[in-house]
């Protein structure tokens, strides 16, 4: 997989400290020169911005009663029962099939390598493979000018949700996983709590943040010596984080003393007990204020569908009810098509209702895409796809049927990414930009 | 090159001949099957004009390269799914069909094994979250919970393969938080904590609860009745907001109302309280510890006593801590005990229970039961239904009371190897050097931290110091980032050449300590290794045996066992506690136990690996005796039991763990259970199951016998090429539930509402074969013919060995290692020990 162009964006030694991994690279005074001007611009800004949003819910829908009849494409569709609840929303989404991920054989893995494109074993001499998420070429470039560079959102036993393996949605530009904030109470603190410290203190401990890795890279650079040369592969991770938590920590001085900033209606302050139905409904809360307040613009979010189906009632798993039967199982699946879409027509709302200061809507300004790597049951050919939101600049209301029945899913990825105003020639496997969404 | 083009021309010269045999592991399309891409495919997918870029006729038969692999993947997934051939070409034959992709797909798994082979390369390992918590613990002293840790194992490998063992920023933070965590447990005040010891009467909690509820139904249900005497009253002046609320309450009062009558009339919940089940869910007991208790060992006493018509299956007591979120009725069980007191002659049960800072304080004792409220409401339906107001008593406990913690010296051992000096030291920045190089050294094994290293560790001190922390406190960050370091976090042995080299003795100390201990080697392992002496064949062999023989040798066997038979699929599906109710938390956690107990009575009695597939005797607990109807077992602890002649327990197939694993929760599942035969005992795994092969839905809405839907396997090539393998074997052990307990017919249900019938019982036939035609009649002539497979099975236990012990896959390189291990294991009748003691002495286990 070859890594995304995105050169035009990013100061020359920038990118260089995003893409390269030699532990030869790191040194701190470059990181000092780093901090300096980069991040210091002002968030503030005329235009509303681009942000990019990417939901994934796992195990595959209802075969039969989600995907719309392929006979019947264009604006003229009839949404079918699983997708119901998107009816009011119907002329501002997209609908796709005929997309897939063509390395893909895991049929419990629904989000590893949904943004990636990537062949699990495309490395010779290894078992596992990854590539950099789409999510995060869009941080890249996006995720310059606000406090987090992207957020990620997960769910507590993501296996039990069809996942697979993975910390998040995120993968990193050397195809290693990046953690996600698995609840609503984690993820609303790291957004929105005030840190009560004086300012000096902060600054304290920051300066003691960077002493601890200081102290670590002194024993990892003595660890270095005689390795062979997987062993300093290996090592090489651990300087490739140290160098990731320094990169942050000087994001982290830019913002010390700008307070974080609270949504004009607050929201809830989550608690522990909150999960399944309500738990999404939150994090949708979350993700919508937390772009009102722009602190970040990049988000992703690995949706729990264990719990979920079982908060409304369910006794089954997730894994059973993914291999639906007539019965209760099938009953279960549907009823889970049915309240998802539901929470996707709440969030699409209150996007449309979000005012940016510029008069425009988040609606108008984010491009969302909603769907699975897993098409149902253990199937992986079509994977469900919805996409929505103004920020690519999607001519929306249709239905499209790709010609190709193995249109990679990572033209898809390529198109918003470009259609959001991010230089980039390819993604994963991907041979081209979807035409049609723009037409 | 071999591609069908070459092959094409060759096959006129010399047809039948077939002879690519050498030495070097290949992946080759046997090229019978050139007929079968000639005849079916090449029309459209040839060099000329490939259609879909899929060019076949220059497809090479032996896989070597990725693209080559990965074309030959494309061809499987056309083949698998029905899209290829085209509906309206010729369609293949049935037969050369199946056998075309048993072949192809097995030829993939040997191609994806060759690829990604590391070619011996042993990778630097960082210590599992296993390793990592048992290293804490043998340096702080305290039992650690890392589980904020993200889950190590690569799927379809052990957790102790080094290259699958990432790095994150994230986890660097998750480190550090853990091991300040720890530390703070460690480092407390010198002053010992006071002993905690609480005696509750539980009737003064239980009785009360009851009551109040009752109360609170009986008393609505009585204004209730005052407005039904002349319903044209307002319900509101009732306290009603409407007649339809009224009606709700009538009705809570006649669910629910009878249960705890009945609770309250018990002569026994005056001086005690009985477990009941009500609609919010079971009487759990929370004899909840104060929420700020200091971490440490205690011990929970309870007079219990069991009712004398109590079924047997319900005389267990379990207890466990109450999570957040938890319902009523819930709790996480840590464990069990069986009730022998009686009503007058109750008896006080004694348990110890482990509390670290990051356990839930929030303890529950209960009957054992399915954890899910849901359960107990199903419970109490049933009750209703015999026409009873609730289950019928089973436990009554008269109090319970808490001590702890519970320790012997203090300050503890731990805080005494850093705070070297005793509790008088002075409080110097020199002293605080000398803790911390003590500290990194021990940590940090047998590499030697450096001397700038530990400068700007004292400077971290310091700093923390100017900021106002006491002298622990500022030291705890100091001690923490030692943690956090590499040098703690790798297990590091330079090899800058690239042949390979011996193992120092230290460095082999430490490698075998982590093979079979998951914890860094104690004194007397250094002691061996620093004299020199441990490289010595007989002092490695007495230290082997030595490890074997200590407590700690259990998480070998825990890790080992647990991934090498894949228990973790254990928890991956929810039992029915409508179908089974027996199968709870209880039984889930002896049925892991009970597999991991047989394996340490191989290695304790020098016993044959085939014990596993055949044996007189079963090493379980009372509950899974009582499960198991096997008499005369008393108390919680494994221990080996001598079973009757032609008992169905006794080998892997007969255990439940396997059983369970080998079914959705409600239905056993031939295919599982097969499928699981083939791979862990008969050494000849299937492939993995193909993504989008059609799903049979045909039969869905009848109620047939597993047997009989299995049938639709056989019509479909693309799925007959594993299932006519796989399935027969499943079918002898139909005998067997979902929760592995013995029946003679099968019972299938549905849900399905529209259905006329929706239970049916049929028949079993346990006859079928195994993959290589060998016919069984029923179950134990299965387990007769699997138990003739012992070489089979010795062979990949070896396989699994080596990859858990030199912490990467099982290569081509170590057909040697494996067929060396395997004659010292023969010579000895297979006896487990051996295969330990020989990967331990050989070569490879003892270079870098």
């Amino acid at each position: 997989m070859k890594s995304p162009q995105f050169s035009q964006t990013l100061p020359k030694q920038t990118r260089r400290a995003f893409l390269r991994s030699s532990s030869a690279l790191i040194a701190l005074p470059f990181l000092e020169s780093f901090g300096t001007k980069a991040f210091a611009a002002s968030p503030q800004v005329a235009l509303a911005p681009k942000r990019m949003m990417f939901l994934s819910f796992g195990w595959g829908p209802t075969k039969e009663s989600w995907y719309p009849d392929i006979n019947t494409t264009g604006a003229d569709y009839i949404l079918p029962a699983g997708l119901k609840g998107l009816s009011r929303h119907q002329k501002d989404i997209t609908i796709i099939q005929n997309l897939t991920n063509q390395f893909s054989t895991e049929a419990h893995w629904g989000s590893t390598f949904y943004l990636t494109g990537a062949n699990r074993y495309g490395e010779p001499g290894q078992s596992f493979h990854n590539s950099i998420s789409a999510d995060q070429v869009a941080a890249g470039v996006l995720g310059k000018e606000t406090r987090f560079t992207s957020i990620q959102l997960g769910c507590e036993n993501a296996e039990d949700s069809g996942h697979g393996p993975g910390l998040s949605m995120a993968w990193n530009a050397q195809g290693k996983p990046m953690a996600g904030l698995n609840s609503p109470v984690t993820a609303f603190h790291k957004l929105f709590a005030d840190d009560q410290t004086p300012l000096e203190q902060r600054q304290a401990m920051l300066q003691q943040k960077r002493s601890v890795l200081d102290t670590v890279m002194e024993n990892a650079r003595s660890m270095n010596r005689d390795l062979s040369k997987t062993d300093t592969d290996k090592i090489d991770e651990y300087f490739q984080s140290i160098r990731d938590i320094e990169v942050r920590l000087a994001k982290e001085e830019q913002w010390l003393d700008v307070p974080k900033r609270h949504p004009k209606e607050p929201i809830q302050e989550p608690t522990g007990e909150i999960v399944g139905y309500e738990e999404v409904m939150l994090m949708y809360d979350i993700m919508v204020a937390a772009m009102q307040v722009d602190a970040t613009r990049v988000l992703t979010y690995r949706q729990p569908v264990d719990s979920f189906i079982r908060s409304l009632g369910a006794t089954i798993t997730g894994h059973n009810m993914s291999h639906y039967t007539n019965g209760t199982r099938r009953s279960v699946a549907e009823m889970r098509d049915e309240k998802q879409t539901e929470l996707l027509a709440y969030l699409i709302d209150k996007l449309k209702a979000s005012k940016e200061p510029d008069g425009s809507s988040l609606f108008d300004n984010v491009s969302l895409s909603y769907g699975s790597n897993i098409e149902s049951i253990h199937y992986l050919k079509n994977c469900p796809a919805i996409i929505t939101g103004g920020g690519a600049g999607v001519k929306h209301g249709r239905h499209l049927v790709m010609k190709d029945e193995k249109t990679p899913l990572c033209n898809l990825w390529l198109s918003l990414l470009q259609g959001t105003g991010i230089k980039a020639d390819s993604h994963g496997d991907s041979n081209g930009v979807i035409e049609e969404l723009f037409a | 090159m071999k591609t069908i083009r070459t092959i094409l021309l060759l096959a006129s010269l010399c047809l039948g001949s077939g002879a690519f045999a050498t030495e070097a592991p290949i992946a080759l399309m046997p090229e019978k099957h050139f007929e079968f891409l000639n005849q079916y495919c090449l029309d459209c997918h040839d060099s000329v004009e490939p259609e879909g870029e899929a060019n076949l006729e220059d497809l090479p038969f032996n896989m070597t390269t990725l693209q080559t692999a990965e074309l030959w993947q494309k061809v499987l997934n056309v083949l698998n799914s029905g899209e290829m051939p085209p509906e309206d070409e010729t369609q293949p034959e049935a037969g050369s069909k199946t056998e075309f992709l048993d072949d192809l797909s097995h030829q993939l798994v040997t191609a994806r094994k060759i690829l990604s082979d590391s070619g011996g390369v042993i990778t630097m390992r960082r210590l599992n979250r296993r390793e990592y918590e048992n290293t804490l613990e043998d340096l702080l002293g305290v039992e650690v919970n890392a589980s904020e840790l993200p889950k190590d194992a690569s799927p379809g490998e052990f957790d102790t393969v080094g290259a699958s063992l990432f790095f994150s920023s994230d986890q660097f933070e998750q480190y550090l938080n853990i091991a300040r965590r720890v530390l703070d447990e460690t480092i407390v005040s010198p002053q010992k904590p006071k002993l905690f010891r609480e005696k509750r009467e539980v009737e003064e909690v239980a009785t009360k609860l009851a009551m109040t509820r009752y109360t609170k139904l009986f008393e609505a249900n009585e204004r209730a009745a005052q407005w039904r005497k002349d319903e044209t009253q307002s319900p509101t002046d009732f306290g009603f907001i409407d007649s339809s609320r009224v009606k709700f309450e009538e009705g809570q009062f006649n669910g629910q109302g009878p249960a705890y009558r009945w609770y309250l009339d018990q002569p026994e919940t005056k001086t005690g309280a009985v477990f009941y089940v009500a609609t919010p869910g079971a009487y759990v007991d929370k004899t909840s510890l104060p929420e700020k208790a200091a971490p440490g060992r205690y011990l929970l006493r309870v007079r219990v006593a069991a009712f004398a018509d109590a079924p047997s299956h319900r005389t267990f007591l379990e207890y466990g801590t109450i999570e957040k979120g938890a319902q009523q009725g819930e709790i996480a069980v840590l464990g069990h005990r069986k009730v022998s007191g009686t009503l007058e002659n109750p008896e006080i049960l004694e348990i110890p229970i482990t509390i670290t800072s990051s356990t839930s304080r929030e303890i529950g004792i209960r009957e054992r039961q399915p954890n899910s409220r849901d359960a107990a409401r199903y419970a109490l339906k049933l009750a209703k239904k015999r026409g009873e107001p609730t289950t019928e008593p089973a436990l009554w406990i008269d109090w319970v009371e808490w001590e702890g913690p519970l320790t012997e010296k203090w300050p503890t051992q731990s805080y005494q190897q850093i705070f070297f000096k005793g509790p008088n030291a002075k409080q110097t920045e020199s002293y605080a050097a000398e803790i911390i190089e003590r500290f990194a050294q021990r940590a940090f094994r047998i590499q030697e931290p450096s001397k700038s290293f530990l400068d700007k560790l004292v400077s971290l001190f310091n700093s923390r110091r100017v900021l106002g922390d006491s002298f622990e406190e500022a030291l705890k960050e100091s001690l923490a980032v030692v943690l956090a370091s590499p040098a703690f976090l790798y297990l590091r042995e330079p090899n800058p050449d690239d042949h390979k080299r011996e193992l120092s003795d230290l460095e082999l100390a430490v490698r075998l300590s982590y093979f079979l201990w998951s914890a860094p080697p104690d004194e007397k392992l250094y002691k061996a290794a620093r004299s020199g002496k441990l490289g010595n064949p007989a002092e490695l062999k007495r230290q082997t045996n030595r490890m074997l023989d200590d407590p700690k040798a259990l998480e070998f066997i825990k890790g080992f066992t647990h991934q090498w038979l894949n228990l973790d699929r254990l928890e991956f599906f929810q039992f029915n506690f409508e179908l089974y109710p027996e199968f709870d938390d209880s039984i889930l956690m002896s049925a892991r136990n009970e597999v991991y107990h047989t394996f340490e009575t191989l290695l304790n009695e020098n016993r044959s690996i085939g014990d596993l597939l055949k044996s007189d005797y079963v090493v379980i607990n009372d509950v899974l005796a009582d499960y198991y109807d096997i008499e005369g077992v008393e108390g919680h602890e494994f221990r080996k039991v001598k079973l009757p002649r032609n008992h169905v327990r006794g080998g892997l197939l007969g255990t439940t763990a396997f059983l369970a694993m080998g079914s959705d929760g409600e239905r056993s599942s031939p295919v599982e259970r097969g499928a699981w035969v083939m791979r862990k005992l008969l050494n000849d795994p299937p492939p993995p199951a193909p993504a989008n092969v059609p799903q049979l839905s045909r039969f869905e809405d009848e109620l047939l016998p597993a047997r009989a839907l299995q049938v639709a396997h056989m019509e479909e090539p693309q799925c007959a090429q594993c299932h006519r393998k796989i399935d027969p074997i499943g079918y002898g052990l139909q005998n067997f539930d979902a929760a592995g307990l013995w029946r003679d017919q099968e019972r299938v249900e549905t849900d399905e509402k529209k259905v006329k019938e929706t239970i049916k019982f049929h028949p079993i036939d346990p006859s079928g074969t195994l993959p290589d035609g060998t016919p069984f009649a029923n179950y134990f002539d299965l387990r007769d013919r699997v138990a003739e497979h012992e070489a089979d099975f010795a062979q990949g236990f070896t396989e699994a060995l080596i990859e858990y012990g030199l912490g990467r896959p099982y290569g081509f390189t170590d057909y040697d290692l494996a067929e060396a291990i395997l004659a010292q294991a023969r010579s000895s009748k297979y006896s487990t020990p051996t295969f330990i003691h020989a990967l331990v002495q050989s070569d490879l286990f003892r270079q870098k």
